[in-house]
Formats: C-alpha cells, sequence, structure tokens
C-alpha cells in the first residue's frame, strides 16, 4: 500500500514526457477508446470499491457521536488496538531483520538451493491464509512439532501473542524480502570497494556504506508488512484462540461484533482500523520520502 | 575470502535458510503429514467428500469470475490511465489500490452494509428476491473486491513506461481500438498480464477473511475450500481439514512454479527487447 | 623502484586479460596506463589496489610483497571512474571517511578534513550532499577522500571518463599540479591518449593484455617501439605502398608505414620549396578542427591527413595540391623504422604543426 501514496507523488510519465514542448490539442484521442475504457473504468471502479465503502460512511452517519466514541473506546476493542499493535509490529521488525539476511545470501552468495530458497519466498502469498493458519497452530500447539518443544520449558505458543507474532511474521516475509531485493542487486559495488580501500572491515562497510543504501527498501518492506500484519485475519485467528483482552486482534472483534449483528459497533471499529493503516503508512512513506531525499530523490 | 568473512557467510546462509525451513517449510510438511496421518484411505474419504468438492467447485467458482472480471478491469483501467492523458490519474491510481490496504474482514463487511439486512439495497433485493449475502454471488463479488487491483498494479507501471508512441501510429493508420490493442499493445504485455492473472488467481483462491463474513458458513451452500477447511479444523476434524488443505497446498505450489516460469520468461523478453 | 609488478597474468574464464606484464614505477612520479577498452590496463590498476587477485606474478610496494594484503590495508587511495561517492554522507564524512576507520580524533579529522578540503578548494561545501555537487566537484571530493589517510600510492581510475569536456581540461590540470605538489606516486588509467599525454609524467601503453611500450610521453612520440605504439599515439595514417611516395624506398621486410599530420606540409601550387621532394596530390576534404583544418589529399590514391592553418589561404576539395612529407614510421609485426624523406636536405629544419597541444610541443631534436 505504500505504493498507494507513491502513486500519489510520482510524477507523470509517458505521453508528458514524451511530448515535451510539443502542442497537444486539448483533447488528445489520437489513440481510441479512451470513452469506453475510461467509462469502464470509473463503473466498476465505482460499483465495485467505492460504492460499497462508501457505506461505511453512510452507517457512521446514523450512528450518534456518543454511540461512536463508546464502541470504539471499550475496553476490550482497546485491548485489541493494543494487541494488534504490538504482535503486528513486532512481527513487522522480525521480518525486517530476516528479510535482510535473506535478501542479502539470496543476491549476495551462491549455495546449493539458492534458487529453490528463492522461488519459496512468494508461499505466503500463494498459500490460502486459512491453510496457513490452521497448520501454524497445529505446529506449535502444545502436541506440535515446535510447540511440544517449548512446552517442555513451560512456554507455551499457540492462544498466545507469540503465537500471533508468529503467524504474522509468517505473511510478512515475502514484503521485506522482495522489497530489498531488486535495490541490493542493483547497488553499485564501487560503494563497497570505496568504502574498502578507505580501510573499512565487511562489517563497517555494511553498516556504514550498505545500510543506508537499502534503508528505503527495507522501511517500504517493513510498512507493507506492518499494514498487512495490522489488518491480517485467516492465518491469526486459529493460533490467536480469541481470548479477549489477551489474544484478540482487532479483525477478529470486528468479526465478533458481525456474529452478533452489532453492525454499527462492526463498522466504527473498521472506521479506526481504515484511519489508522492510512496514518502509518503516509507517516512511513514520508520517512521514506526524507531518506531518500539526502541522497538526491535517487531511487537508483 | 579471509576466514572470518568465510564464516559470516556460512552463518547467514544458516541463519536464512533455517528461518525460511522454520516458518515455511514446516508448516507445509505438516500438512501433508497430518494429512496422511490416518492412511490414504481416510485421505482420500475427506478429499472426495460431497461438502469438499461442493466447496472446491464454489471457490474456483468465485476465483474464475474474480479473474476474469479483474482482468476486464484491469485491461481497461490501465489502457485509460495509461495511453491518454487526463487530469487525476494519480488519484485514480490510488482508488484502485484501496481494496490492498484493507483489512478482508473490513471487505466482508462493507458488503453486508449494501447488501445485508441492514444494507440500504436490501429492500431492493428482498422484493426481486435476490440474495447476494449468504449466498454465491457475496461471495464472488468479496473476492472480487479482494483482488481487485491486482491485475492493473502489474499493467499499468509495465504500459506506463513504454509509452503510447506504437498505438499512436497505428491509431493515424486507420487500426480501430481493439486492433490497436490486440496486435500492438497485447504482445508488449502479455507476461505482465499473465503474472498479475496467477496473483490474482493465488489470492482469490485462499481469500479467508472476506469470505468468511459474507458467506454464512452454509455448508453445501456458501463454503468456499479455506471455509471448509475452518469448519472442518474447528470440529476437531484434524485429519480431514489438512486433506482439504493439502489439495491447497498442491495448487499453490503450482502457482508458485507457474509463477516462476512467467517471470523467467517475462525477464528474457525484456532482455531480448533491450539488446 | 617504489611500486613493482613482475609477471601478472589474469584470466577471466577463457579471456585472458594480462599476459605476464612487469613493470616498475619510480617514487613519486605520475605515470598513466593507456589503451583501448578491453587492453586489461583497469585491471592492473585493480590489481594493484587488491580489488582483484592475480593469477600468478607479484606485486611489491615499496619492496614489500602485497599480494597477500588485503585491499583494505594495502595503503593506497583510489579514485573511481564515477567517483563512487557515499551518497548517504555529506562532504565532509565522505573525506573524513577513512580518518574514522583509522579511529583519529576528531580534532585531527576536522584539521586534516579542512586542510583538503583548502586543498581541492571547495570551502563552504562541507555540509553537502554528493548529489548537489557538479561532475567536477564531485570528482574533487573523491580525490580529497582518497587522499586522507596519507597513503603510498594514489590510484585513479579514468578520473575524468564521467566529466564534461571543458571542465575536463582544468581538472586535468588541475590534477597534475596538484600531485606534483603533494609529490606521491600516482598512477591513473585512461583511453585518452591527449589525457596520457597531458597529464603524465611517463605513460605505458598496454594493448591485449600486454605492455607495448614504456616511457615519456615525447619518448613514445618520436620512438615508437611497437606498431601498436606508432599507431596509438599521435593521430596516424595507415599506408601501404610507401615506397611509392617521392624520398621513401622500399625497406625489406617492412609492408606498411604510418605517417603522422604533424610531419606533412601542404603547398599551393607557387609555394617554391624542394620542388623534387614535393608529391602532388588532389584534396578530397577539408575539416574544421577550431585553430586547424584538417585536410583530406589523395597521393597517388593513398589517403594523407594534414593540418593546415586556418590564417593561410583555404584550400577546397578538388583543388591540386603539394604534399611534402617529412618523416614515416615503417612498420611490421614486431619493429618501428623511422625514416627520414630521403630527398629532403639534412639541415631542414623539421616542420611540425601540432594541433591543440600547445603546452607540450613535440620537439624534433635533429
Amino acid at each position: 500500500m505504500i505504493e498507494l501514496l507513491q502513486n500519489a507523488k510520482r510524477p507523470e510519465k509517458g505521453i508528458c514526457d514524451m511530448t515535451g514542448f510539443r502542442f497537444r490539442p486539448k483533447s488528445n484521442r489520437v489513440v481510441p477508446g479512451f470513452g469506453l475504457s475510461m467509462g469502464i473504468t470509473i463503473t466498476l471502479l465505482s460499483l465495485i470499491v467505492l460504492i460499497p465503502l462508501f457505506s461505511i460512511f453512510v452507517v457512521l452517519s446514523g450512528i450518534g457521536w456518543k454511540e461512536f466514541i463508546a464502541d470504539i473506546t471499550d475496553s476490550a476493542v482497546r485491548a485489541t488496538y493494543s494487541v494488534s499493535m504490538t504482535c503486528a509490529l513486532a512481527a513487522a521488525l522480525i521480518d525486517s531483520v530476516f528479510g535482510l539476511i535473506l535478501a542479502w545470501i539470496l543476491v549476495r552468495y551462491r549455495f546449493p538451493g539458492r534458487r529453490l530458497l528463492d522461488g519459496l519466498i512468494e508461499l505466503p502469498f500463494a498459500l490460502p491464509t486459512a491453510v496457513a493458519g490452521i497448520s501454524l497452530t497445529t505446529l506449535y500447539s502444545e502436541t506440535g512439532w515446535i510447540g511440544s518443544f517449548f512446552h517442555r520449558f513451560g512456554i507455551k505458543i499457540s492462544y498466545t501473542r507469540a503465537g500471533i507474532t508468529i503467524a504474522l511474521i509468517f505473511i510478512g516475509i515475502p514484503f521485506v524480502v522482495r522489497s530489498v531485493q531488486p535495490v541490493l542487486e542493483k547497488l553499485d559495488s564501487r560503494y563497497e570497494e570505496a568504502a574498502m580501500m578507505l580501510g573499512a572491515g565487511r562489517f563497517k562497510t555494511f553498516v556504514k556504506v550498505i545500510l543506508p543504501e537499502l534503508l528505503p527498501a527495507l522501511l517500504t518492506g517493513f510498512g507493507l508488512a506492518f499494514a498487512r500484519g495490522l489488518g491480517e485475519y485467516g492465518s491469526v485467528v486459529f493460533i490467536a484462540g480469541n481470548i479477549p483482552y489477551e489474544t484478540q486482534i482487532t479483525p477478529l472483534i470486528i468479526m465478533n461484533k458481525l456474529e452478533q449483528f452489532n453492525y454499527s459497533s462492526a463498522t466504527a471499529i473498521a472506521f479506526v482500523m481504515i484511519v489508522f493503516s492510512f496514518v502509518v503508512l503516509f507517516f512511513i512513506n514520508s520517512l521514506q520520502f526524507r531518506v531518500s531525499k539526502i541522497a538526491g530523490g535517487a531511487g537508483e | 575470502m579471509s576466514k572470518k568473512e568465510k564464516a559470516g557467510k556460512v552463518i547467514l546462509i544458516l541463519l536464512g535458510v533455517a528461518f525460511i525451513f522454520v516458518m515455511l517449510v514446516l508448516p507445509l510438511i505438516t500438512v501433508l503429514i497430518y494429512a496422511l496421518r490416518e492412511g490414504w484411505r481416510v485421505f482420500t474419504a475427506a478429499v472426495t467428500d460431497r461438502y469438499t468438492v461442493l466447496a472446491l467447485q464454489l471457490t474456483l467458482v468465485a476465483t474464475v469470475s474474480a479473474v476474469l472480471f479483474n482482468t476486464v478491469f484491469g485491461l481497461f483501467s490501465s489502457w485509460a490511465i495509461t495511453k491518454f492523458r487526463f487530469r487525476g490519474k494519480q488519484i485514480l491510481t490510488t482508488l484502485i489500490d484501496i481494496p490492498f490496504a484493507i483489512s478482508p474482514v473490513i471487505a466482508g463487511l462493507v458488503f453486508i452494509l449494501v447488501f445485508g439486512r441492514i444494507g440500504w439495497a436490501n429492500d431492493f433485493l428482498q422484493a426481486h428476491n435476490i440474495k447476494i449475502v449468504f449466498a454465491t454471488p457475496g461471495i464472488i463479488l468479496a473476492t472480487i473486491f479482494v483482488t481487485f487491483p491486482f491485475i492493473s498494479k502489474e499493467l499499468i507501471p509495465l504500459m506506463q513506461s513504454q509509452g503510447s508512441d506504437e498505438e499512436e501510429a497505428a491509431a493515424l493508420a486507420g487500426a480501430g481500438a481493439f486492433t490497436i490493442f490486440r496486435k500492438i499493445t497485447l504482445p508488449h504485455i502479455k507476461w505482465a498480464l499473465l503474472y498479475g492473472i496467477i496473483l490474482c488467481t493465488a489470492r482469490a483462491m485462499g481469500e479467508f477473511g472476506a469470505v468468511s463474513v459474507v458467506s454464512g458458513h452454509l455448508r453445501g451452500k456458501t463454503n468456499t475450500l479455506p471455509l471448509h477447511v475452518e469448519i472442518l479444523f474447528n470440529e476437531f476434524h484434524l485429519t480431514q481439514a489438512f486433506a482439504v488443505s493439502s489439495i491447497l497446498v498442491v495448487l499453490a505450489i503450482i502457482i508458485l512454479i507457474l509463477k516462476n516460469i512467467v517471470e523467467h520468461k517475462g525477464r528474457k523478453e525484456v532482455d531480448e527487447v533491450v539488446r | 623502484m617504489y611500486v613493482e609488478l613482475k609477471n601478472i597474468s589474469k584470466e577471466f574464464g577463457d579471456f585472458p586479460a594480462l599476459k605476464n606484464i612487469s613493470f616498475s614505477i619510480e617514487k613519486g612520479k605520475l605515470v598513466g596506463l593507456l589503451g583501448p577498452s578491453g587492453s586489461g590496463k583497469t585491471t592492473i590498476l585493480r590489481i594493484l589496489a587488491g580489488l582483484e587477485q592475480p593469477d600468478s606474478g607479484d606485486i611489491f610496494i615499496n619492496g614489500k610483497r602485497v599480494n597477500d594484503i588485503p585491499a583494505s590495508r594495502r595503503g593506497i587511495g583510489f579514485v573511481f571512474q564515477n567517483y563512487a561517492l557515499f551518497r548517504y554522507m555529506n562532504v565532509f564524512n565522505n573525506i573524513a571517511f577513512g580518518l574514522e576507520i583509522q579511529k583519529k580524533d576528531k580534532a585531527f579529522i576536522k584539521r586534516r578534513v579542512g586542510e583538503l578540503i583548502h586543498l581541492i578548494g571547495l570551502e563552504g561545501f562541507e555540509k553537502r550532499y554528493p548529489h548537489q555537487l557538479s561532475g567536477g566537484q564531485k570528482q574533487r571530493v573523491a580525490f580529497a577522500r582518497a587522499l586522507a589517510t596519507n597513503p603510498d600510492v594514489l590510484l585513479l581510475d579514468e578520473p575524468f571518463a564521467a566529466i564534461d569536456a571543458k571542465v575536463r581540461k582544468e581538472l586535468r590540470v588541475w590534477l597534475r599540479e596538484t600531485i606534483n605538489k603533494l609529490k606521491i606516486t600516482s598512477i591513473f588509467v585512461t583511453h585518452d591518449q591527449d589525457e596520457a599525454i597531458e597529464v603524465a609524467d611517463e605513460i605505458v601503453i598496454i594493448n591485449h593484455g600486454v605492455i607495448e611500450q614504456k616511457g615519456s610521453p615525447v619518448a613514445i612520440y618520436q620512438n615508437p617501439a611497437t606498431p601498436f605504439a606508432a599507431q596509438f599515439i599521435g593521430h596516424s595514417i595507415l599506408l601501404d605502398r610507401y615506397s611509392e611516395l617521392k624520398g621513401f624506398d622500399k625497406f625489406e621486410g617492412f609492408e606498411k608505414a604510418v605517417i603522422r599530420p604533424e610531419l606533412v606540409r601542404l603547398l599551393k601550387p607557387g609555394q617554391q620549396t624542394h620542388l623534387d621532394a614535393v608529391e602532388s596530390g588532389v584534396v578530397e576534404n577539408v575539416f574544421f578542427r577550431g585553430n586547424l583544418m584538417e585536410v583530406h589529399v589523395n597521393v597517388k590514391g593513398m589517403k594523407i591527413v594534414a593540418y593546415h592553418s586556418t590564417e593561410d589561404e583555404p584550400l577546397h576539395p578538388g583543388e591540386p595540391v603539394g604534399v611534402l612529407i617529412y618523416r614515416l614510421y615503417l612498420y611490421n609485426r614486431n619493429e618501428v623504422k623511422l625514416v627520414n624523406n630521403s630527398l629532403l636536405d639534412e639541415q631542414t629544419p623539421l616542420y611540425l604543426q601540432g594541433n591543440h597541444n600547445k603546452e607540450k610541443s613535440w620537439i624534433a631534436c635533429r
């Protein structure tokens, strides 16, 4: 979704660049089909996305202000904010660390199974979240392979926040890896060589020269993983156990409200979620923008 | 490479591989092991069970519908956005991307708000006895919503960087819109299109949250395959749940392989053109 | 000898980049490695730096064998072709980088960086970031950065390749002067012979992984040791049938000759000199080259190129013109032979007209 906000800043390419100062008549319709394609686009967009989303506002307007505040500040609901946030944050951080490592080894090293590893990265996208959910739950349950190991030390994973975090780590992996990988691939080796010639060892070179170059991409990946983690349902619902105040994430409580036919409450919370996602992503995007400005708006 | 560097390299590789093994491979293996835990007969029974088959059908229907719909949308929207000049392109693109930013549960909620009991379209639907939520159409709609931007997202950047020179040349030569599209645009975008379709298919098949809200979980009627898995699991029919899941795992692996092939082919073609 | 390469060979896959290269450089000298693309010159530089390892051979710096010393510890400053300035650090921090690695204290760093900024003439630019600098400024920062740690040897990889032509000239002069001032042993790589000639004390010409010649620019120009050296330096033309030219006999075993525009004089009909040695030719083409005209003349079916001053009466295509050739360089596969026009008087001063090398003149001593 970073792209959402990036799109808003990206300069228009294509025809504009090519025409330069050439005069273009107001109705630039050399290529046919504008009317039809635009019409279909707007219609479908409205039908599928805009009008349904608008319903949220319609419903919200029917809710009194007091009721709205009560809904979104209910203690159980507030607990879900904290659970969702901390788990998504932790997961995104872990994804960032390991995502960086994975991108590094995939780009810089040759080892047997590298291509297989590369192909597996998108598994969380290809695998239905429900399947991921039940297999992670089973794996980390007290009788599961990993769960039983930790159980011996008295550590429970399934039905705890740790379990939620693990599920969120799972679905966030591809975001960071695929964000950082292309940047790493295109990174000019001269920067590292220059650092080497100036006496820097591998580690110093990485920290002072390479990491800053990767930071924008890392932030993008982190942001995407975090945003996804906040809204994730299928992979989390099984392992969480949905214990109020403990392991209830916000999407889950929305689901609960729906099952109780408490539509107004569900809508109010949904609204908070949407606003929050936008705020978070905007924040990360502007961070990223500032970082790349240091290098002169250089993506390359 | 010095000894220290070599050690560092090995550690990093081990860390990465271990991470992927624990996070990705183990869950996969779990599915397969648990699916076959009680032997082949139970497995096959679960997989060919009537409800499973119906769920599979519903999943396929929803998936195919979503893919078709979004491909059409993707093609028209990318055409409109990249081949013409007009104000508000960024806004349009941003709006199209919205479904990506929204939690699946909210996506489902939204359709309930429109078509559900309290929905403002409800009276109309009641009058004509059309069921949307808690019925197949609702599931299809939710799936379409969630996978809406996939194809246009793949096509728009590509078509934008390709510009519209060739299409303009063809138009000036007198070709009609569909001819231009078929003969000129399509060859350039075919791999990206295929890639988007594959991603869309994967997501549509696996969609859970949105569909869960909208479906009403009526077994045999409004259960997609992932929902069916959920029910089996919640009823502690572990083996059956995993057996059905294995179908989805196999499909997921096929999708990954197809994706890699298409990516590879697409990159090769770009290299050749550049050369 | 301060820097020595002995029997260096390097292959990239099947491609032999360097074939048993050996040469040495005196302390304090500024040496240019000159050669066409793919000649191996950059490979030599990178092997010296430690960025590549030779397949065989030894590298010595100040008497010490450095093959096994990693690049980060060879005490070498390296200036990259595209500067490779750290984009996320400002000018000050870029230059200070090597000093921080050496853990010098803050006061020392401040002083030293200040010195260098003064040396490169960029006072006031300390806080700027690379993308806020012009190409020439970036190159100077790269230079300062390489010098900060007081390296024993300075290596420069095509330092001016990415810079505009006009700025390039100024930078060349500046580089030459600065290196002279610092007295640091320097080696730079270039494919531009004008650059090598202007900047270097000594030139090493490299082609196909082999050293063609090593010597001062003038020495190479006057006495090219190999056919490649003869053709590469100066702006030369190849002649097939040189013996047909007046004043030149065929030398056994030397099939071809190199002729340089500086050693050809064009005479309008009516200019009386050495008539017996003057060939008659027809002007084919005239090109404006700023301060001179480059004239292509057809002499007995061979193309000869000569320079003609823009001050003199202009020449036009189709005009008959007299061509006086002072010297040819005959060559076969291995040797180059310098032959003067036998019909010319011994006492005749050599007539030379350089084109753009006003600073260094090709003085022919007779």
